[in-house]
């Protein structure tokens, strides 16, 4: 009898596979066999007698909930239906102001105290102006379709994680170009645009916890 | 006042579920005590005595089964070859006699109990 092996390793799917697993189907699968045998020896063809005892056995979903589920690491990431395009305009215009305010004020700290080199202003310039071109690009992808929605892992640890990682790579090569070259002013931009990278990770964890820009599920159109 | 929903049919509809599911292993446990006896069986044998009044699922007697099994009220072993493959059989431990005892003494004094409380026909000061 295939087609009782056939529903019960059916109703058993997603289930661990473990010996006491495989013993209750053993035992479901020999019982409903009885059973089958049972109803044609009272004169039902086989194939009723099939249906019948399937129908009889009922409902096998809280049998099988007893038994351990299969861990399915896919469905534990947990995603959400977002406005892309407003959700990272804010997150880059958060990040570059912040990113911004600790550059201008290290370097009016260190012209204060007369640490920085001569040049310092001129990168000052020069990272500020990239920050705006960042910013612009984000503002005009917003502009072309603000309320473009797109499904998103809401994962972070290992963003930031990663993110972080290319902070240290970029503050070590600066530091050791900086040693190498003599000079301090060129060098370190790259690891302020490693930490303001970073830091968008964790701007845009705030934003998602706090559930904004949350999108309604998008319906397909043919529905 | 008692509300019931379609009266005219009790009697004609297999009897609550629920009444008897507090029971089941106290059922399982009265079946194995006469002999070892494999699942379906034992659904048959219920089906059989209940005249087809009340009809016990599989999945619940497996469900009962593990547990009284937990309890070391049952012991279960598989037995020989048979058309479908081997068969589990159920059997009663000397716990699970003591208990079937007890159960069923408890379930005699509750049905004289239940009797009089639900009857409420004998109000007393």
């Amino acid at each position: 009898m295939e087609a009782i092996k056939y529903y019960v390793q059916g109703a058993f799917q997603g289930v661990k596979v473990t010996p006491e697993v495989l013993e209750q189907q053993e035992e479901l699968i020999a019982d409903l066999t009885a059973k089958v045998g049972d109803l044609v020896a009272q004169g039902k063809s086989e194939d009723e007698a099939l249906g019948v005892a399937i129908a009889s056995v009922g409902d096998l979903s809280v049998l099988v909930s007893e038994f351990e589920p299969v861990e399915e690491l896919a469905d534990k990431i947990p995603t959400a239906s977002v406005y892309t395009a407003r959700l990272d305009l804010h997150v880059i215009a958060i990040s570059a102001s912040i990113g911004a305010a600790v550059m201008i004020a290290s370097t009016a700290l260190g012209a204060w105290t007369d640490l920085v080199h001569p040049g310092a202003g001129f990168s000052l310039l020069a990272v500020l102006a990239a920050g705006i071109l960042w910013l612009r690009g984000a503002y005009l992808r917003y502009r072309e379709s603000p309320d473009a929605v797109e499904a998103r892992d809401l994962v972070y640890k290992a963003r930031f994680r990663k993110a972080l990682l290319v902070w240290a790579g970029l503050a070590f090569g600066s530091i050791l170009l900086n040693a190498l070259t003599g000079t301090d002013f060129w060098c370190w931009p790259f690891w302020v645009a490693g930490g303001t990278w970073a830091l968008t990770v964790k701007v845009e964890e705030r934003l998602a916890r706090r559930a904004e820009f949350i999108a309604p599920i998008p319906v397909p159109e043919d529905a | 006042m008692l509300l019931s929903k379609g009266g005219a049919d009790v009697g004609d509809t297999p009897i609550s579920s629920d009444l008897i599911r507090g029971h089941i292993d106290t059922i399982v446990l009265g079946l194995l005590s006469a002999e070892d006896r494999y699942g379906y069986d034992i659904c048959r044998q219920v089906a059989l005595l209940s005249d087809n009044e009340y009809e016990l699922k599989e999945p619940t007697l497996y469900s009962a089964a593990r547990r009284l099994e937990g309890q070391g009220l049952i012991r279960s072993y598989w037995g020989e070859e048979s058309q479908g493959g081997r068969r589990k059989y159920y059997a009663i431990t000397a716990d699970g006699r003591q208990a079937y005892e007890r159960n069923l003494t408890d379930w005699k004094r509750a049905r004289r109990l239940i009797d009089r409380l639900v009857s409420g026909e004998a109000e007393k000061e």
